[in-house]
């Protein structure tokens, strides 16, 4: 795998490397990619009609209110004031 | 701790009886933690304030004779399950800090039981990997050999549950997680069917793989620590409603007329011969019970470690997206933008084996790629599931390896991610097919580390894998860790 790729992967993952950790990481994904490049010998198409029959996605909590988690256990874990989330200037 | 009760079903007996109290029980176990976990490594916090609190609690409801089958039983929890106000890492700095504001509904379950948890237990980061040396704290080393890893992602639980560190644990399975690290440290390990157990408040990985389940001394345990936390639960989108049985229902019951398969792809090249021979001489242990053997094949098996890689990364590219250094979690604290603070917060909190499956994931779905990997991989997904079920129309059970090798020292393995996918083979097709598993001792290779097999069954028939290894388990003279 190349370095571009590598880097267009990162951006997508929002990742950042160094020059040496993304040649490390290139060689590792090489390695990987060719491990998965078996599969490609096997073939067979995806049936999406075949899938899920045996697990209920559809289950959906009633429609009813119910007390929900407190705004003070929400931001518990995160850099907050004033009852909300706060990030860098987002607006020049 | 030589006349020690042993085993869920002894330790209960004792709490009832009052040969121990539930404060007493707790105490020789964090005796013991105090006396081996600093070489052990098997936790990454232990919570012996909460644990002799509980243990009081747990005493009050047994001196009302009010006692359920886990009351004041001393548990150890894997850290990526959701603990309200006990610290989560998951094992990766990401998420050092994190204390949930919730619990996970297996804790709801273990916690209306009034269990007694001892603390959180080391894991690979994220459960991604197969020996806990991606733990961003604490490297579990083996009971066994203290030089050699206890295999992964729930290596701290195993490794806890063989030193006699708890009674038993809690562990997550998404491609072998319990069954390997099990196999590894000599005790017993089962991932039950998907959907079994709620996934809501385990920190999600791939969510269509991972499922919770438990790790202890034998298979019988398995089944008790099991019959506590199944069940439907609408917080988990893929909950079963199924109904959950007595899960020890099937012990002791003869296994005449049982047929056992076993698939020729994990007998094969690759496969240790010490652990092939240690297999296949308790083939031949059930077949002098009563049990029939059945040769089969199942081909797409040499596929299943790429099926499963590209699905699980790309799932977990998918689940990790919500690590952006805001609500929770790592923060880099320094930045200058929104997007900065999202970038260096991940590259920062997130350890190598986390960045390569999110690379690997984000590349099986991105444009021009997403058919021949992710479209491909779900298409293998398809044909193993229907292999399985072929093989189930002629037997009961299915019994494999559960490693291709024995448990290895961390420069042999580790820093090779290729080596270690393929150690994964025997493993990962279970969740794939979405079937039970479970992984018990079957024999020590001359430098006396275990050797575990797997037993594998049908989609909710957990009752039979546990009555088979529980069978086995019963012939079968353990060597107990020297540490």
């Amino acid at each position: 795998m190349d370095l571009e790729m590598v880097k267009y992967l990162a951006e997508l993952g929002k990742l950042e490397f160094s020059d040496q950790a993304l040649e490390k990481m290139a060689d590792d994904m090489t390695d990987i990619i060719n491990l998965m490049d078996t599969i490609k010998e096997f073939d067979v198409e995806y049936d999406a009609l075949k899938d899920n029959h045996n697990v209920n996605f559809n289950d959906l909590r009633h429609d009813e209110s119910k007390p929900s988690m407190s705004t003070e256990k929400v931001l518990s874990n995160a850099l907050n004031s004033a009852d909300s989330f706060v990030v860098p200037k987002v607006v020049e | 701790m030589s006349d020690f009760p042993k085993g869920l079903a002894q330790m209960r007996t004792a709490l009832d009886q009052k040969q121990i109290s539930a404060r007493e029980l707790t105490e020789e176990y964090i005796k013991s933690i105090k006396a081996h976990d600093d070489k052990l490594k098997a936790f990454i916090t232990v919570t012996e304030e909460l644990a002799f609190s509980q243990a009081d609690e747990a005493q009050e409801v047994i001196d009302k004779g009010e006692a359920k089958l886990l009351t004041g039983i001393p548990l150890a929890i894997k850290d990526n399950i959701c603990t309200e106000g006990v610290r989560t890492t998951c094992a990766s700095k990401m998420l050092e800090d994190f204390v949930p504001p919730y619990n996970a509904t297996v804790m709801d379950k273990l916690n209306a039981q009034n269990i007694v948890m001892l603390g959180k237990t080391s894991m690979d980061e994220f459960a991604m990997g197969g020996s806990t040396q991606t733990s961003a704290f604490a490297k579990t080393c083996n009971p066994y050999n203290l030089e050699c890893v206890p295999g992964g992602s729930s290596g701290g639980s195993a490794a806890a549950v063989s030193a006699g560190l708890c009674a038993a644990a809690l562990g997550s399975d998404t491609g072998g997680s319990i069954r390997q690290p099990s196999a590894f440290c000599g005790v017993t390990g089962m991932k039950p069917t998907y959907s079994r157990v709620s996934r809501y408040g385990l920190v999600a990985f791939a969510s269509s793989f991972d499922q919770i389940g438990p790790i202890a001394d034998s298979a019988e345990d398995c089944a008790v620590l099991l019959n506590q936390i199944c069940g439907f639960d609408i917080h988990d989108g893929s909950s079963t409603h199924e109904s959950v049985p007595d899960f020890t229902a099937k012990i002791g019951k003869p296994l005449d007329g049982m047929k056992i398969a076993l698939p020729s792809e994990f007998y094969a090249q690759g496969i240790d011969d010490e652990i092939k021979q240690s297999v296949l001489a308790a083939a031949e242990t059930y077949k002098q019970m009563g049990a029939q053997l059945i040769e089969c094949s199942m081909p797409s098996l040499k596929y299943a470690i790429p099926s499963y890689y590209l699905i699980s990364s790309a799932e977990a590219a998918s689940n990790l997206s919500r690590y952006d250094g805001i609500k929770y979690g790592y923060r880099h604290d320094k930045a200058q933008s929104y997007e900065e603070l999202i970038k260096l917060s991940r590259s920062e909190g997130f350890g190598d084996e986390v960045k390569r499956r999110i690379l690997l994931g984000n590349y099986a779905l991105s444009s021009g790629y997403y058919d021949a990997y992710y479209g491909k991989a779900m298409a293998l997904r398809q044909v193993i599931r229907e292999e399985y079920s072929e093989v189930f129309e002629r037997c009961d059970a299915i019994l494999a390896p559960t490693t291709p090798a024995v448990a290895y020292r961390p420069d042999e393995q580790v820093s090779d991610p290729v080596k270690m996918y393929q150690a994964d083979f025997c493993t990962v097709t279970v969740n794939i097919a979405e079937l039970p598993a479970i992984s018990t001792p079957c024999g020590y290779n001359p430098n006396g580390m275990p050797i575990g097999m797997s037993i594998i069954g049908k989609r909710f028939d957990e009752q039979t894998i546990i009555q088979l290894a529980d069978a086995f388990e019963k012939t079968f003279v353990k060597t107990q860790p020297k540490l």
